[in-house]
C-alpha cells in the first residue's frame, strides 16, 4: 500500500479487521506466535515443494511446506519470512485422491463443510513420504505413542526392578489396564518381545529416501537420568547427548482412559497398528513388514485410526 | 495468516478433561479481566463467552511460558515477546495448579521429549527400538535430533 501525501495510513488494526471480514474468519488466534513457532528454530518434521490447490482460484500453486508437531505451514517461497497460512492436522484423513494432477492426495476433515486441502507431489516417493508424515502428525497421534512408550516403561521397570528377569507380571498388567480386551492382545505381544529377538522379522518401512538409518550399536550401560550418552554410535542417536534431557514423568492420571476423545475405537495402541494384521492374521511381529506401505493398505490404517 | 478456522471450531467442541470459566485478561494494557470458558484441547487452549457455541479465540501452547503469578493467577506468555502475558484467574490453589501443570503438558513439543526419553530409555533397558515392531523407527518426527530444541517450557515461580 503505497503512501501519498496528505494521505493516512490506515491503523494496523482497521486492517486486521477489514481482512478478517473478508477472509470471513472471525475466531483469534495468536497468529504471530503461530508464525513463529514456523520458523523458529526446532526443526521441522518434514519440509519440501508440494502443489496446492487454491481456494477461490482454483488452480494449483507451487508452495513451500513445513511440517511442526501437528502444523502444516506453506510459504510462497522457500525463503520467505513468514506463512502464508496453516493448516491444523488434528482429526484428518489424509488420502491419496483421483485427479488430473499427478501424485495428487487430499487432507479431508471430519466436520460439517470442511474444506478439502488438495495437495500434489513431485513424484511417488514424495507423495508417499508425505501421506505418511502428514497422517501421523496429529498430537492425538504423537499421544498415543507416548502412552504406549510409557507403559513400555513401566512394564520393563517393574519387571527388572523386582522379580525374575525377563517375566513380566501378567496379572498385575491386567489390573492395572484401562481397556481388558487391548491389554490382553497387547500383554502377548510385548511379553515374548523381551525374550526374542525379533529383528529379523521386522523390516523398516522405506518410503522415501532414508535420512535415520537405524542402527544399534551394543547398548553401553546407560546413565540413571536417561541421558543417552551412552546408548549408541548409530545416526538415529547422534547429538542425542544434548537431546535426552530426562523429562518429568507424567503422572499417571487417575482414572484417564485410553480413549482418544476422536477416534474410540482406536484408542489402543496395538490396534492402531493392528488393522493389518487383522486382515491378514499375521503374527504381530510380522506388521512391521505388512505395513510397507502401498497405497491401499495405508488409507485403511490410516482412515480407521482418523474416522 | 490464514487457517483452517471451521476445523478449530470444530476441535474446540471435542471433549477436555480441562474446560472451567476463568477470569482472563489479555495481555495489551488496558486489556480487563473477562469471564471466559477455557478449555484445553490438544495443543490450544481455546476460549468462550459463556454459552456461546463457537470460541472467541484460541491460544497455540507451543514456544510458550507458563508460570503461577499468585496464588490464585496464572500467565500464558510466547516466547518471541514474554512481555505479553495472558492472565488467568482461577477459584483455588489447586486449580490454578492443576491447569498450569496441564498447560505445560500440552505441548506437542513437550510430548516428543517425552517420547524421545521412554524411547532410548527402553533402548538402554532392552537392547530393542520399540518403535520398530510398529515399523515407525525412522519416522522423522521420533528422531532424538529432533528433539534438540532450545526452546523450553518454564513453570517458575511455583
Amino acid at each position: 500500500m503505497s503512501r501519498r501525501n496528505g494521505c493516512r495510513r490506515p491503523r494496523t488494526h482497521e486492517i486486521i479487521i477489514r481482512r478478517a471480514r473478508e477472509r470471513g474468519v472471525t475466531m483469534k488466534l495468536n497468529e504471530r506466535s503461530v508464525a513463529h513457532y514456523a520458523t523458529c528454530d526446532s526443526p521441522p518434521d518434514k519440509t519440501g515443494f508440494l502443489f496446492k490447490k487454491g481456494e477461490r482460484n482454483t488452480a494449483y500453486h507451487r508452495r513451500w511446506f513445513v511440517l511442526k508437531g501437528n502444523m502444516l505451514f506453506y510459504f510462497e517461497e522457500r525463503d520467505s519470512r513468514e506463512p502464508i497460512g496453516v493448516i491444523i492436522l488434528e482429526g484428518c484423513t489424509v488420502e491419496l485422491c483421483e485427479s488430473a494432477e499427478e501424485f495428487a492426495f487430499a487432507v479431508k476433515f471430519d466436520c460439517a463443510r470442511a474444506r478439502v486441502y488438495k495437495m500434489a507431489a513431485d513424484s511417488q516417493a514424495a507423495m508417499e513420504s508425505w501421506v505418511k508424515a502428514l497422517s501421523r502428525a496429529s498430537f492425538d497421534y504423537m499421544r498415543l505413542v507416548v502412552k504406549e512408550l510409557e507403559r513400555q516403561l513401566e512394564e520393563i521397570q517393574e519387571a527388572t526392578g523386582g522379580g525374575p528377569q525377563g517375566r513380566p507380571r501378567a496379572s498385575k498388567r491386567m489390573s492395572k489396564s484401562r481397556s481388558s480386551s487391548s491389554s490382553s492382545s497387547l500383554s502377548t505381544s510385548s511379553s515374548s518381545s523381551g525374550q526374542k529377538n525379533h529383528q529379523d522379522e521386522v523390516q523398516l518401512l522405506s518410503a522415501g529416501p532414508k535420512e535415520n538409518g537405524v542402527a544399534w550399536s551394543k547398548p553401553r550401560p546407560g546413565l540413571a537420568n536417561g541421558s543417552s550418552d551412552g546408548v549408541s554410535s548409530c545416526v538415529a542417536w547422534e547429538g542425542g547427548a544434548n537431546g535426552a534431557k530426562a523429562p518429568p514423568v507424567p503422572p499417571r492420571r487417575r482414572g484417564a482412559s485410553l480413549e482418544s476423545p476422536f477416534s474410540p475405537g482406536t484408542g489402543c495402541f496395538s490396534k492402531l497398528h493392528d488393522w493389518v494384521k487383522a486382515d491378514t492374521g499375521e503374527h504381530p511381529q510380522g506388521l512391521a513388514a505388512k505395513s510397507r506401505l502401498h497405497p491401499g493398505m495405508f488409507e485403511m490404517i490410516i482412515t480407521s485410526h482418523f474416522s | 495468516m490464514r487457517f483452517n478456522e471451521k476445523e478449530m471450531v470444530h476441535l474446540s467442541r471435542q471433549p477436555s478433561e480441562m474446560v472451567a470459566e476463568l477470569g482472563m485478561r489479555g495481555p495489551k494494557k488496558g486489556d480487563v479481566v473477562k469471564r471466559r470458558l477455557v478449555k484445553l484441547v490438544v495443543n490450544f487452549l481455546f476460549y468462550f463467552k459463556t454459552d456461546e457455541e463457537e470460541p472467541v479465540g484460541a491460544l497455540l501452547l507451543e514456544q510458550c511460558r507458563v508460570e503461577k503469578e499468585d496464588n490464585l493467577t496464572f500467565s500464558v506468555a510466547f516466547l518471541e515477546d514474554a512481555e505479553r502475558k495472558y492472565l488467568f484467574e482461577c477459584d483455588s490453589e489447586e486449580q490454578c495448579e492443576k491447569w498450569i501443570d496441564s498447560i505445560i503438558k500440552a505441548s506437542y513439543e513437550f510430548m516428543r521429549r517425552n517420547l524421545i526419553f521412554y524411547r532410548t530409555e527402553i533402548h538402554r533397558l532392552t537392547g530393542k527400538d520399540p518403535l520398530e515392531q510398529y515399523g515407525i523407527s525412522d519416522e522423522a518426527r521420533f528422531q532424538v535430533t529432533n528433539g534438540l530444541q532450545h526452546s523450553s517450557r518454564d513453570a517458575s515461580s511455583m
